[in-house]
């Protein structure tokens, strides 16, 4: 009952005209933020935040909050139409959301992203609701052998995400792990890799790489193939731009699968959306009827990480407001916001500051609706951009993929690195390698390192520990049970060869 | 040269203390003043950088816009080096901490001196830090925990950051000092670290007060005892190290701000003036209090030989980490 009381309270403060119009501005500034590649959402909170000084402290976290999660419904944009992730959360979009696109389902791979988005972020809200205070401890539940557990699971992945040959995707997993390892070692403060260089000290960026693998690799392809009739088909006719009820349906368990997975990865502090949209795309795959389409534009290819990322809002307000715990720098920002007015985000904001805890979580329903309508109309809008010549298209992708990887970090550095990648990405896809297993091998490589090292130090060294932690040990059962499915293929087509013979 | 940095610091220093009123009038900063901070947006020294930002601007204290700009990678290392480039300029500043020194004494590709390329302009805050364990911990005190950990050696765990981070350099000391042996866990961010203490997978860790002073007033946490010259006012009742009967080295926190080589004198006689002035502000006093800091004024020239000492300290500290010391 407690929980009902708190959200009538929370509607009665986020339905106040001017909250409205402040989770307005927060869900529109996060959709324009979300669709330009580079700048993210923290940088964005940060420039604002002086802004909402003087704000009371309800309306301030509901703007913020709702440029946090709006970002995220932007960033599918520019991967399903132009191949660049606008954000690191969207990079799994780009997968089957930009082959989309190339089928002339654009439109409807923008629809599918907005309704899994709306979907699965309004899930994440309602987990938030009723279930805060409890999932906050079993997040803590969780810790080193837990998430080098779940890492190796995403990794698992890459024997589906690989496509047609294993080693392949083996050797481009290899590299992306390799190139996560770059810069300083936490562990003993020693450089890794760095060849001298004080660039590269600090790591690599993560978006260089997907925006070089992807986008730049995408003109780089295009330009050998010297054909200027290719344009990328756009329908006519409106409701050739949205989904068909057929593509909706095929969605039904992705959009299930990325509210679940979002959700409870996002809660935990040392995960993040970008690796909940990857893992739930995995699952996707894996229990998909026909898993060797993806990769080339199926549906609840989409509909998954988009769905996922977005359910991640919800699970990542849970430490943050119950335990005081960000998950990341956008939610650090909130934090330091929230301490700045004066309410102090742990076990005790929902006892004290009612006003500002419901308050939030309220306008989070109502933003979502806002970002539904706000985001469905533009659909047949950008659908459009595609019916730009291929010889405007291609130098405005490059340049938009040029100030993207400029503007994460400011260095002319990245720009080389960009076009290395994008080099790079380029030679993997004339030799048949497949690039997913690259971008997932950098996007969990450093986390399970860490993850793994520290085990192994509280365990003093002992590797049973994972046996005696549950949580930890079927994960990595599931993990291998995985890894063993293509033995299992093998195993099936000598036996049936045998039973032929 | 003629004569080499120092001297030419010490001179600027004491040109600056001459001509000090006099100058304030002939600097002003005409173009926006750039504050540039090592890490990115929600990083702790990003908001330290922001709030400056806020109370230049809310107490006048400068005329012109201020901007934070993040320069990211490898500690410090990209910002010292973005700073070093800025010879000269009487329009950027950086915020610093302990890991600008730390990183130049042990990282290869940090060239640039904190004290001697670069001006530093003034020291201003001291954060102190709070040993925490779980409420339901059997340790109400820091020799209880000490005495738990001899008996058990590398047994108990501590969550941290880098290993040459300050918790660390003060966990080697008290092992050493005592024969007492714990586990050292580095975790990236402050959350991960918090999260294995409040999950009970590490049982002790050093923390800003500010960072976990919430659980403690829900009874989460308990606090053994403080790392701090004398009894913070937030935290009458906890003994310091100290106190707890442990001699520790001083290992202080710091942030301040630093210019970028020759910085001109007036410019940073101006800038000097202004932390002076903003040190006295009711904006920043209720920063300090609200963040438990101390407040750690000093200005230029101090600062300089503070800074010159400390680096010695540290690189004998740090030695004990097992750390690589490369200067």
């Amino acid at each position: 009952m407690d929980i009902i009381n708190g959200l009538v309270q929370g509607f009665s403060v986020a339905l106040l005209p001017v909250n409205l119009m402040w989770c307005f501005v927060g869900c529109f500034l996060g959709t324009v933020v979300g669709i330009l590649p580079g700048l993210g959402p923290a940088a964005t909170i940060a420039m604002l935040m002086p802004l909402t000084y003087g704000m009371n402290p309800a309306s301030g976290i509901i703007m913020l909050t709702g440029i946090y999660y709006g970002a995220k419904y932007g960033g599918s944009t520019t991967s399903i139409l132009l191949n660049i992730p606008g954000e690191s959360s969207s990079v799994a979009t780009c997968l089957d959301g930009y082959q989309m696109a190339r089928n002339g389902r654009a439109g409807a791979a923008l629809g599918i992203a907005a309704i899994a988005s709306f979907i699965a972020g309004t899930v994440g809200v309602i987990l938030l609701t009723l279930m805060a205070p409890p999932i906050a401890q079993i997040a803590l539940a969780f810790s080193s052998p837990e998430y080098f557990a779940l890492m190796l699971l995403g990794l698992s992945l890459v024997v589906l995400l690989s496509g047609a040959s294993i080693v392949k995707g083996v050797l481009s997993l290899l590299i992306g792990l390799w190139l996560t390892s770059i810069g300083t070692d936490l562990f003993t403060a020693e450089s890794r890799y760095v060849f001298g260089q004080t660039v590269l000290v600090g790591g690599i960026d993560f978006m260089v790489v997907a925006i070089g693998v992807f986008a730049l690799s995408e003109v780089l392809s295009s330009i050998e193939s010297r054909d200027e009739t290719n344009v990328l088909p756009v329908p006519r006719g409106i409701l050739n731009l949205l989904p068909t009820w057929e593509e909706l349906k095929a969605c039904r368990f992705a959009f299930v699968n990325g509210s679940l997975v979002g959700f409870f990865v996002g809660v935990l502090p040392g995960a993040g959306s970008t690796i909940a949209s990857f893992i739930s795309y995995g699952i996707e795959k894996a229990v998909s009827k026909h898993p060797e389409k993806f990769g080339t534009g199926v549906p609840e290819g989409v509909a998954a990480p988009e769905g996922a990322n977005n359910a991640d809002s919800g699970g990542a307000l849970v430490p943050l407001l119950t335990l005081g715990l960000p998950g990341g720098s956008a939610t650090a920002i909130m934090l330091s916001a929230l301490v700045m007015w004066g309410v102090k985000p742990g076990p005790l904001m929902m006892e004290e500051r009612p006003d500002v805890f419901w308050g939030l979580v309220a306008s989070m329903y109502i933003g979502n609706v806002m970002l539904l309508v706000l985001n469905l109309p533009l659909v047949p809008v950008f659908a459009q951009i595609l019916r730009v010549p291929v010889f405007v298209l291609f130098p405005m992708i490059l340049g938009i993929a040029m100030v993207g990887a400029y503007s994460a970090s400011g260095r002319i550095f990245d720009l080389a690195l960009l076009a290395g990648f994008g080099l790079l990405g380029y030679l993997m896809v004339k030799f048949r390698y497949p690039t997913a297993p690259l971008i997932l091998g950098f996007v969990l490589g450093d986390a399970m390192e860490r993850a793994l090292r520290q085990t192994l130090m509280m365990s003093q060294g002992d590797i049973t520990t994972f046996a005696e932690r549950p949580i930890a040990a079927a994960m990595l059962a599931i993990a291998v049970l995985i890894l063993l499915t293509p033995l299992l293929g093998y195993f099936n087509r000598w036996r049936t060869k045998a039973i032929e013979g | 040269m003629l004569i080499d940095r120092r001297t030419a610091g010490l001179i600027i220093a004491s040109v600056v203390l001459a001509l000090a009123t006099p100058a304030l009038a002939q600097f002003q900063p005409t173009r926006p003043l750039e504050l540039v901070a090592h890490n990115g947006p929600g990083s702790g020294n990003d908001a330290f950088a922001r709030t400056l930002a806020a109370l230049f601007e809310q107490e006048k204290l400068v005329p012109v816009r201020v901007q934070v700009v993040n320069k990211p990678g490898g500690g410090s290392t990209t910002a010292a080096a973005y700073m070093a480039s800025k010879a000269g300029d009487p329009n950027t500043l950086a915020v610093y901490t302990n890991t600008w020194l730390i990183d130049h004494l042990v990282q290869q590709a940090a060239q640039v001196s904190l004290y001697q390329t670069l001006t530093p302009v003034a020291r201003v805050v001291i954060e102190p830090g709070l040993f925490v364990v779980r409420a339901d911990a059997p340790w109400n005190n820091l020799k209880e925990f000490i005495e738990a950990a001899k008996a058990a050696p590398g047994k108990l765990k501590q969550s941290g950051g880098s290993i040459t981070a300050r918790e660390n350099i003060v966990r080697q000391l008290l092992a050493k000092s005592t024969g007492a042996n714990w586990a050292f866990i580095s975790f990236p961010s402050g959350s991960e670290r918090m999260a294995a203490l409040l999950g009970g997978h590490v049982n002790l860790m050093m923390i800003d007060p500010g960072e976990g002073i919430e659980q403690v007033r829900a009874g989460k946490l308990k606090v053994l005892a403080q790392l701090a010259d004398t009894r913070l006012a937030a935290f009458k009742d906890i003994p310091t190290v100290k106190e707890s009967g442990y001699e520790l080295p001083k290992i202080p926190q710091v942030r301040g701000v630093i210019g970028p080589p020759n910085m001109p004198a007036e410019a940073l006689a101006f800038y000097e003036g202004v932390f002076k002035k903003l040190a006295q502000t009711s904006g920043w006093k209720k920063y300090i209090a609200d963040n438990y800091f101390e407040d750690g004024h000093q200005g230029a020239a101090e600062s300089r030989k503070f800074l010159a000492e400390f680096e010695g300290e540290l690189r004998e500290q740090l030695q004990t980490t097992g750390a690589k010391i490369v200067r």
